[in-house]
């Protein structure tokens, strides 16, 4: 178990203490600690309905829990709402795509660069020679990330004309875009065949490279074994197990409560 | 090109009046097409791009034109200046009004719009001592650019068609800029747009400002132009028009928005003649182009000219 540790330890980018969070009397989180070293993957895992989608939205302002802490980066995330939060270095994708499907990929991903740029309304109407230099960096911007995530020749097809699997790619290309610190991303394997997991996990690896800490809630146990670092094991809203991937896989009571049977994992 | 579209429109535009002189479609209903289509890109801008509805955006559009007609008739203000008053009234109310209101979705939001509306057309008919009442206000003068006055349907044209063409290339530049897609971000997932750092409480506040501004500069022109203002002209069903021009030229487009006005307006010119039934087949129409081109007008028949164009050139349909 995790042994409340002083705030703001400069080892951990995310310090997470505490977490409560009840929906009308149902505890989603009952009081949930965690600590994620930098540039790490650190997967979290646990049978449906564990809590895990709602511990993302608590950490991304969508909720507001009852009790505990969030200290990114040294600083007090609980009572941000969403944007000021995505505006300290988080970023996310979603467990039911929530792409922007009013606008092409290449739109997309420049929505994403939106606080990497300054200029405002008035500006943009009157299309001044600054917003047109603007928007070429957006435009180069928005390419890299796509280049990162192999989708360079998708950049002018409309969002919804993609195959299932892209799109949930579009959705990391445009958290990328933010220049996140820390990216959640939400079940990334869900619905994906095998060939495209691989390739996720080929771009995980390459996120991370980048210098980017990844947190990462996944059925798909193969990847998730495979990619993490570190595994945070929750169960009916609370901790059931933290661990390295080794560790969790011989942890009897997770095998009971979700793994299940032998099964062995190549690591 | 990004402003292809813009500059065909614009030569088309100016052609109309050198091809057919003092043609009552052109230069009359012309004035009036293009009042129209300011407002209605100013309210794509609102409902097509952000995807928010309002219900009473005829009160922006009487807002500028009561504040010109007031100023101008009553106290002699110079009309630009009654013109940024106008817009500085409109822009206001819309902003104090915005951060309640578009917290509100969907139907909510849209009985707020409309209550607003309603409100602000009540206060056109009981102020009399400022509005005139009922009977409206007369001897609006007209405009005056610079020793130019704007005194003849052909002049009023000009004016109307360099104002729409200045709305619609500013509505154009800012759909296609970080604060447009802020803007269709909301649209798209407001949650996935605030993980991106946008404040969309605060883009739609500006969005909502900005297509008030829209209306009240049409409201101020309309002012001008007709020397006369009352409140039927801001009424509860020009709110609705509106709405249905934009849903009519197929929301989320620019052009979309104005060929939607423009369609709606020379719809009500050409029925004239049918008196008693113009309603009757006006919404016949309507519910026609909704049931078959549900998309718009504009891609609707942008879609259908290209599928003629096809079998024109290889014959027969495959």
């Amino acid at each position: 178990m995790i042994v409340p540790a002083p705030s703001s330890v400069p080892d951990y980018l995310l310090v997470v203490e505490g977490l409560e969070q009840s929906f009308g009397g149902v505890m989603a989180l009952a009081g949930v600690s965690f600590r994620v070293a930098p540039r790490l993957i650190y997967a979290v895992i646990g049978p449906n309905g564990a809590g895990k989608t709602t511990l993302f939205n608590a950490l991304c302002g969508y909720y507001r829990p009852s009790a505990g802490s969030i200290r990114f980066d040294g600083r007090e995330l609980l009572g941000l709402p969403p944007h000021r939060i995505a505006a300290q270095g988080v970023a996310r994708t979603f467990q039911n795509l929530q792409l922007f499907f009013n606008m092409t990929v290449l739109e997309n991903v420049m929505a994403g660069c939106y606080r990497r740029a300054r200029s405002g309304m008035l500006a943009a109407a009157l299309r001044l020679p600054l917003v047109r230099r603007e928007e070429r960096q957006l435009r180069a911007w928005a390419r890299e990330a796509l280049e990162l995530c192999e989708l360079a020749d998708r950049a002018e097809q409309p969002a919804d004309a993609l195959p299932y699997g892209l799109m949930k790619r579009v959705e990391i290309a445009r958290a990328l875009a933010t220049r996140p610190r820390l990216l959640l991303l939400d079940e990334p394997a869900a619905g994906l065949n095998d060939t495209e997991t691989m390739a996720l996990r080929d771009l995980i690896d390459r996120i991370r490279a980048s210098g980017v800490t990844v947190l990462l809630v996944e059925h798909h146990m193969p990847l998730v074994m495979g990619v993490s670092d570190r595994l945070l094991v929750l169960d009916y809203g609370s901790v059931l197990a933290e661990g390295a991937p080794a560790e969790i896989q011989a942890d009897q009571r997770v095998v009971a409560a979700y793994l299940g049977g032998a099964v062995q994992y190549a690591v | 090109m990004r402003l292809a579209g813009f500059y065909v429109f614009a030569v088309a535009v100016i052609l109309l009046p050198v091809l057919f002189p003092d043609n009552y479609f052109v230069t009359v209903v012309g004035i009036s097409a293009g009042l129209h289509v300011i407002l209605a890109v100013g309210l794509n801008l609102l409902m097509g791009y952000a995807g928010q509805i309002s219900l009473g955006h005829g009160a922006f559009f009487g807002m500028g034109a009561y504040a010109s007609a007031i100023l101008t008739a009553r106290y002699a203000w110079p009309a630009p200046l009654a013109m940024v008053a106008g817009l500085a009234l409109a822009g206001m109310i819309a902003w104090l009004l915005a951060r309640p209101i578009l917290r509100l979705r969907g139907h909510y939001l849209a009985m707020a719009t409309l209550g607003f509306g309603i409100i602000v057309h009540v206060i056109m008919v009981q102020a009399t001592r400022w509005t005139g009442g009922p009977d409206g206000l007369t001897g609006i003068p007209t405009l005056n650019l610079l020793g130019w006055p704007v005194d003849s349907d052909s002049r009023w044209y000009a004016v109307i068609a360099v104002a729409m063409l200045l709305a619609i290339w500013l509505s154009l530049n800012l759909i296609d800029s970080r604060i447009g897609r802020a803007l269709r971000a909301v649209h798209g997932s407001e949650f996935a747009a605030q993980m991106l750092g946008i404040d969309t409480g605060r883009a739609k506040t500006q969005v909502f400002v900005v297509s008030a501004l829209f209306a009240a500069f049409a409201g101020s022109l309309f002012a001008h132009q007709q020397g006369f203002v009352s409140p039927d002209s801001f009424s509860l069903m020009v709110s609705v028009e509106l709405v249905t021009m934009v849903v009519l030229g197929g929301m989320a487009s620019t052009f979309g928005a104005a060929s939607g006005a423009i369609a709606l307006t020379l719809l009500h010119a050409g029925l004239v003649v049918f008196e008693d039934y113009e309603m009757l087949i006006h919404g016949a129409l309507l519910m026609a182009v909704m049931i078959f081109m549900p998309q718009g007008l504009f891609v609707g028949l942008s879609q259908g000219a290209r599928r003629l164009w096809r079998v024109s050139r290889w014959g027969g349909g495959n």
